[in-house]
């Protein structure tokens, strides 16, 4: 091994309390190293390096996308297809550089210039189609500029990225003004306020912050709504152990594209609210577990730390940036866990709850970044201030984001409790018809255009129309979209992520893609439908991770609410 | 270990998983070295210099256990000057072990406990064997490692019954149940228990002896029960002249071998699955082991060929088959398994000492530091180099053992498939040797020592450090024991397979 | 303290914290699992020990579900039974679960499930087969029988540490690798075998055993092994004389149920047409055969005879480490009852 690769090793080790959780950063290394392949003299090195099985080391790179056992291309064209990105074109990307490569997808230009695939949800709904080339995101795209990109690449040139979208912030506590070129500086965020709260906090005693978070009653923000206060409250008193806070940054729910819009150009809110929340809970080191593909906002989330450490602000709390390498599932809080102690992402049984046994056997709180970049209003301003946003079921502020078929996509901070009508008109409205919509993220129950009529974005509005707020992720479908196809990607989509751990949700979801495809192509049997249907119910319930229901809830309501789109496949 | 004993490694790895400490102290880079906390990769015949040099450190440094010394041990004072004289400098020079490892390891003993050693052969096949065991016993009382469980000194059998062996008193100076053959008290014991008054009171021969003998014909029928001596003792070549001068020699066996070509007769024996019996194991339990099939053609259980002999010369012994024979007979006449019947070990086995029949077995010895002589004798003992080191005309050290995929001679390896796994005996050497003598992993070449040469594979590999040759002697082709020297420990008679000088050539 | 616990309206006491799954177990109640084994805990993998627990959201794993004091439970509902023959019917369509000719018939956790659930064809598609792994020596993989439970995984990593096995890729393409997904007989792999042991199907398969015996043939008879001295607990599942396959006795001592290479695989050495059948006596160099009475007379007479000449110290003897005790014993007696020397030795030391 090189020297000073010796010394990177080091480095990175000493980020972790543990040693394993550096065995991926090191893989990812030794890729990086090797032209993005990790061959098999490269994971053997780990292997030794890390003292691990060799089963173990290819066991992770090939749980992980973002590992690649296999040569590729100088440039990896990576096409987001899944649900947003399909509805916003990206099929007529993968054809066109199908052509232009004449290549395959999984397939690899003869002169080793470019290697194309199709991947699964690049949490950038708003502003797809978008094409991942090595790490850099490419969105907004279209024909053309894909064929300039195309061009751009091969002179060498790696052109600018052109991330727009719309951005309306009617609360501004969580979205700041990203039109301002200092706005992720830590002078730009002080002098709006920012860490004042903080100090607050450092002055208070660590229960009286859990109460007034209690008090606010603000709901998990990551999907699963539950109370951040209640959550903290279940760590266990006077243990010896100590504690960990995840911020759980690992954006991965098609449609939802929030948390990133906050950590790119707000840094410093989600530093101070984990910095918050760490005194709160009382974690001495906390990790922010960010999606390996947001590898430019992993490196902003650096360089803020580094600031506020540079700023006294981190006294108490030593905050460490780790990227996640490519796995939906990682986005559960226990599998957060396993991934960050350096396994593969399969989630725990449960219990015990990570508040108990979590992190390296302790306890451990794991919060959305949305949920601990709210928490800074919440402890400035009181509970009170807090709950008198939006309602009257849920309160605070909430970044709805809006993809699909409408002609403005883009990320919306209103008051929780806001109608679904407000959003879509704030987004320019519907492109053509609205035939259904998805309100929190592909995981939840579809509504019918109908249905979605008058809906408020509240939790308790939500699960009363039969759906679920989670993650504020709404995608827009009009009247052009087959429903089968959209619940083809929508399984496909779990099919991938499945982390194979649990038999109905592994087994399950492959099936059931099997014969979606089957009815697509007219080879199905009327008996195929109530069959996925009955599989639905029977594998919902029955994982040990939300995964099972994930794909169900949302399959069940597809077939159900458009079932005659599905009868007329069958001759 | 996890090659000579591969299922108890598993439960030492698994311990390591747990946060046991491992130490390991090997000529070899062996796979349990790459898991140990601490590696010492000794030179082979160094052992007495190591482990004098580790007391030295914990005796100079005061951080042996004084209260375990005090009350359970004698002659520590003889101890004490003795591994005075060696410094841990000293005992880094003989041993090739850096100073500072020598002070970690030491230093990390005395931070433990309690802590096992383990050791198998590499620890007796010296001229010094007997001393080494004894310094390895000196290390474990000084450090109070000893009558407590998971503690003591652990030597790893290699064969199912060795210890059975020797608890049966296959052995020139004592009784079942290591009743000495010199005292009174036991002759009588035996005599009446036996129906004859004509027990010999004199300690008998050891095998080297017995070989040695064949030549003078001071032994004139010689009994070979089951060993494949042809290829197992040290210097073959020397051996088979040894063998082939037995005016009688009777074997008992199951497969024609290599010694069974030197005898006047063969017996036909039962072998395992045929019978019922007892092994007893490295931690002295005894096992049944059953019968499940007739034997091929008119072979017979060993037990009946020695009853039919004692027949022919007037005994007529009264158990007749292995239970009544256990039962009535070594049960009855060895206090230790006195409570040790067929009928209770029919599950699990029981570890002796276990004297009656309510005792439930004995998981370690010496509970309480309470040993069998009554106190623990420390020995001052001096490092005494292997009888043959390297020299000009052999310049590498020949160290030898057992791998995982055979068993001894293979007799019983050869003709159950593990041969498409280890097809051959390899010569396993160092990269910087393979470098210097231009030899190919793979490629044959001639090791040879004072005694004879053998043609075998090299196999080049980092578990071997420079200057070091390692063989095993599973193969009649490129049997290390062609090239070994059959020197031994003066008193326990055991042969010097671990160091012998040899030299290795290319074959053209 | 005594517990209780409601399975099926039944009222059961029991001792110390026991999962669902083994009260259930010693209580003879029969609830179907595949990826648990006593030996390596819960996984709650499978989902098909799933029973329902009164007042508990969902169905519960049995395996890994220690009842509340006075739990009431149902291991029988038709939510209960069809979610077990979902995973069922899942695992029999993905794969290659052909019972006619596997060697594990009979003795097979899926097929028993299957049995119980009343699945006689899956209810869903068949995959194509995939390719066996027949590298191994001693042990043959069939992926298209596995069911990806991660007993064997367990096994290697947590049990014998040998660290070969481990799950590669995921989701539906998960499998079982040998380091880098190399073939076994190619790998680091040392066929101790523990991963047959722990498949419960038939996924690993011991090569000496194909063809032998149907599982319902065989017997087991509890012996001691034959090689190192560790003296690993042997289960031998005989067919009449025939050894077809060796297993380590679960919770003996002690070896706890593991065994090694030689220990599991090198057992038919007995069965080698090269044994000696008859005694032997060398005439002018050359063995010919005996009776036993001329052999054993002509032994007796020589040892005799020499006694008489020279004396009992002219005699000495080599026992064998390797037979039993009874054995060696009685050579010993041999040599010092009869003859009268104490000329008796073995390789004790060596």
């Amino acid at each position: 091994m090189k020297k000073e690769n010796q010394e990177r090793l080091k480095n990175i080790i000493e980020k972790y309390p543990k040693m394993e959780s550096a065995v991926m950063p090191i893989m990812q290394l030794f890729q990086d190293e090797n032209q993005n392949y990790l061959g098999v003299s490269e994971m053997k090195e780990v292997a030794n390096a890390m003292n691990m099985s060799m089963s173990k080391i290819f066991g992770i790179a090939t749980y992980y996308t973002m590992f690649n056992t296999k040569p590729i291309g100088k440039y990896h064209l990576q096409v987001d297809t899944c649900v947003p990105g399909f509805l916003h074109g990206a099929d007529e990307i993968v054809e066109y550089l199908r052509k232009k490569l004449n290549i395959e997808v999984g397939e690899t230009t003869q002169d080793g210039m470019f290697t194309l695939s199709t991947v699964q949800d690049l949490a950038s709904c708003a502003t797809g189609p978008v094409i991942q080339v090595n790490d850099k995101y490419y969105e907004n795209m279209t024909i053309e500029k894909t064929d300039q990109l195309i061009k751009d690449l091969l002179e060498g040139k790696e052109p600018e990225n052109d991330p727009s979208m719309t951005v309306v912030s009617e609360c501004g506590i969580l979205l700041n003004d990203r039109t301002q070129k200092e706005c992720r500086t830590l002078e730009f965020y002080k002098k709006n306020g920012g860490y004042q709260a903080l100090k607050k906090a450092l002055a208070m005693k660590p229960e009286d912050i859990v109460n007034e978070v209690k008090e606010s009653q603000i709901k998990g923000r990551g999907g699963a709504a539950f109370p951040a206060g209640v959550k903290w409250s279940f760590l266990p008193k006077n243990d010896p152990r100590p504690v960990y806070l995840i911020c759980n940054a690992d954006e991965g729910e098609p449609g939802t594209f929030k948390d990133r819009q906050i950590m790119e150009f707000n840094p410093h809110l989600v530093i101070e609210g984990i910095a918050i929340s760490s005194f709160a809970v009382g974690a001495q080191k906390a990790f922010i577990y960010i999606r390996g593909e947001f590898s430019w906002i992993a490196e902003i989330l650096e360089t803020a730390v580094e600031e506020a450490k540079k700023d006294n602000q981190l006294e108490h709390v030593e905050i460490t940036v780790h990227r996640g390498f490519g796995s939906y599932v990682c986005g559960d809080e226990t599998a957060q866990i396993e991934s960050l102690e350096g396994r593969r992402g399969n989630p725990r049984a449960k219990p015990p709850f990570p508040a108990s046994f979590g992190l390296y056997g302790c306890p451990t709180v794991v919060n959305n970044v949305e949920t601990l970049a709210s928490v800074p209003y919440i402890i400035k301003n009181g509970a009170e201030a807090f709950k008198n946003i939006g309602g009257p079921n849920d309160f605070g502020p909430k970044i709805y984001g809006v993809s699909g078929h409408v002609n403005n996509p883009g990320v919306f901070e209103y008051p929780m409790g806001t109608k679904l009508k407000t959003i879509l008109e704030t987004a320019g409205g519907v492109k053509r018809k609205l035939k259904a919509v998805i309100v929190g993220g592909l995981s939840v129950p579809i509504l019918t255009a109908e249905e979605a009529e008058d809906l408020s974005l509240d939790f308790a509005s939500c699960q009363k129309a039969g759906t679920a707020l989670g993650s504020g992720g709404i995608i827009v479908i009009n009247d052009t979209v087959p429903i089968p196809e959209l619940t083809l990607r929508t399984i496909e989509f779990y099919a991938h992520e499945s982390c194979g751990q649990c038999m109905p949700c592994r087994e399950g979801t492959q099936v059931i893609v099997k014969k979606l495809k089957g009815l697509i192509e007219g080879k199905g049997k009327k008996d195929d439908i109530d069959l996925i249907l009955r599989l639905c119910g029977n594998i919902k319930g029955l994982t040990i991770c939300p995964t099972g229901e994930a794909f169900t809830v949302p399959i069940q309501a597809m077939i159900t609410k458009f079932r005659p789109e599905f009868e007329a496949l069958v001759r | 270990m996890t090659e000579a004993h591969p299922v108890a490694s598993y439960f030492l790895k698994r311990a390591l998983k747990k946060g046991a400490k491992l130490i390991v102290v090997d000529p070899r880079n062996q796979p349990l070295a790459t898991r140990a906390d601490l590696f010492a990769q000794i030179k082979v015949g160094s052992d007495i210099a190591f482990l004098n040099g580790l007391m030295n450190v914990l005796i100079t440094e005061d951080l042996y256990d004084k209260k375990f010394v005090e009350e359970n041990c004698e002659d520590f004072e003889a101890l004490k000057s003795k591994v005075l004289e060696y410094s841990p400098e000293k005992a880094a020079e003989i041993s090739g072990v850096p100073i500072e490892l020598i002070k970690e390891i030491a230093h990390t003993l005395a931070s433990i406990k309690p802590a096992m050693a383990c050791y198998t052969l590499g620890i007796t096949e010296h001229t010094c064997g007997k001393n080494n065991v004894m310094s390895v016993a000196n290390l474990q009382m000084l450090l109070g490692n000893m009558g407590l469980e998971s503690a003591g000194v652990n030597p790893l059998r290699g064969q199912n019954n060795v210890q059975g062996a020797c608890d049966m008193a296959a052995l020139p100076n004592v009784y079942p149940g290591y009743q000495a053959v010199t005292s009174k008290e036991s002759k009588e014991k035996f005599a009446k228990a036996w129906g004859n008054p004509n027990l010999s009171e004199k300690v008998g021969l050891t095998i080297p002896d017995m070989m040695a003998g064949l030549v003078t014909k001071k032994v004139r029928g010689f009994y070979i029960f089951g060993e494949n001596l042809a290829n197992s003792e040290p210097n073959i070549a020397h051996v088979e002249k040894e063998l082939a001068s037995a005016e009688f020699l009777v074997c008992n066996e199951i497969f024609p071998t290599e010694t069974t070509r030197f005898a006047h007769v063969v017996f036909p024996s039962t072998a395992w699955g045929e019978d019922d019996g007892t092994f007893t194991n490295s931690e002295r339990r005894v096992n049944r082991v059953r019968k499940i099939k007739e034997a091929p053609g008119m072979a017979k259980p060993d037990w009946w060929i020695f009853k039919e002999i004692a027949k022919r010369m007037g005994y007529d012994w009264e158990s007749n088959s292995a239970q009544e024979i256990w039962d009535n007979e070594v049960s009855v006449l060895a206090p230790a398994y006195g409570g040790i019947k067929y009928s209770r070990i029919e599950k699990d086995g029981l570890q002796w000492p276990c004297p009656t029949v309510d005792h439930p077995g004995t998981k370690f010895l010496h509970k309480e530091g309470k040993f069998s002589r009554g106190k623990g004798l420390f020995k001052a003992i001096d490092w005494t180099p292997p009888a043959e080191v390297a020299d000009n005309e052999y310049p590498l050290m020949l160290s030898t053992g057992r791998r995982l995929f055979h068993y001894h001679t293979r007799t019983q390896t050869s003709r159950v498939g593990l041969d498409q796994i280890l097809s051959e005996e390899t010569a396993d050497i160092s990269f910087a040797d393979a470098e210097h003598l231009g030899i190919e992993n793979g490629e044959y070449v001639m090791v040879s020592s004072r005694r004879g040469s053998v043609k075998v594979k090299a196999r080049v590999t980092e578990q071997i450090p420079p200057g070091l040759v390692w063989m095993a002697f599973h193969f009649r082709e490129g049997n290390a024991n062609w090239l070994t020297n059959n020197v031994f420990d003066p008193e326990t008679k055991t042969a010097e397979y671990k160091a012998c000088a040899v030299k290795i050539e290319k074959v053209k | 303290m005594t517990k209780t616990v409601f399975i099926d309206g039944k009222k059961i006491e029991y001792e110390g914290n026991k999962t669902l799954l083994e009260i259930a177990r010693e209580n003879n109640i029969y609830i179907p699992s595949l990826c648990y084994h006593p030996k390596l805990g819960p996984a709650s993998m499978c989902r098909v020990c799933v029973v329902e627990v009164e007042g508990m959201r969902g169905l519960q794993p049995s395996c890994a579900t220690i009842p509340a004091e006075g739990a009431k439970v149902l291991t029988n509902t038709e939510r209960v039974i069809e979610a077990r023959k979902t995973v069922v019917n899942l695992l029999l369509s993905n794969g290659n679960h052909n019972c006619l000719s596997c060697e594990v018939n009979g003795d097979c956790e899926l097929q028993d499930a299957a049995y119980h659930l009343g699945i006689e064809i899956p209810a869903f598609l068949i995959e194509q087969p995939e390719e066996r792994d027949e590298s191994g020596v001693f042990i043959l993989r069939d992926p298209g029988k596995c069911i990806k439970c991660g007993r064997c995984i367990e096994g290697c990593n947590r049990l014998v540490v040998n660290e070969v096995l481990d799950f590669g890729y995921r989701g539906g393409e998960i499998k079982v690798i040998c380091d880098n997904d190399i073939p076994m007989g190619e790998s680091t792999c040392v066929q101790c075998g523990e991963c047959v042991q722990l498949c419960p199907v038939g996924a690993l398969i011991d090569k000496k055993a194909i063809g032998k015996a149907r599982t319902w043939e065989t017997h087991t008879v509890r012996t001691t092994c034959p090689y190192c001295g560790v003296g690993c607990q042997l289960e031998l599942h005989m067919k009449e004389d025939q050894i077809v396959r060796v297993t380590g006795v679960e919770d003996a001592q002690p070896n706890q149920g593991h065994l090694c290479v030689k220990g599991r695989y090198g057992y038919d050495f007995i069965y080698s047409g090269d044994r000696l059948t008859t005694p032997l006596i060398k005439e002018n160099g050359v063995f010919r055969e005996a009776s036993w009475n001329e052999a054993l007379d002509l032994v007796a007479g020589k040892f005799k005879q020499i006694i008489q000449e020279s004396g009992p110290d002219t005699l000495a003897g080599v026992s064998c480490a390797r037979s039993s005790n009874e054995d060696s014993y009685n050579m010993q007696k041999l040599f010092r009852g009869v003859f009268g020397t104490n000329n008796i030795d073995h390789c004790a030391r060596t």
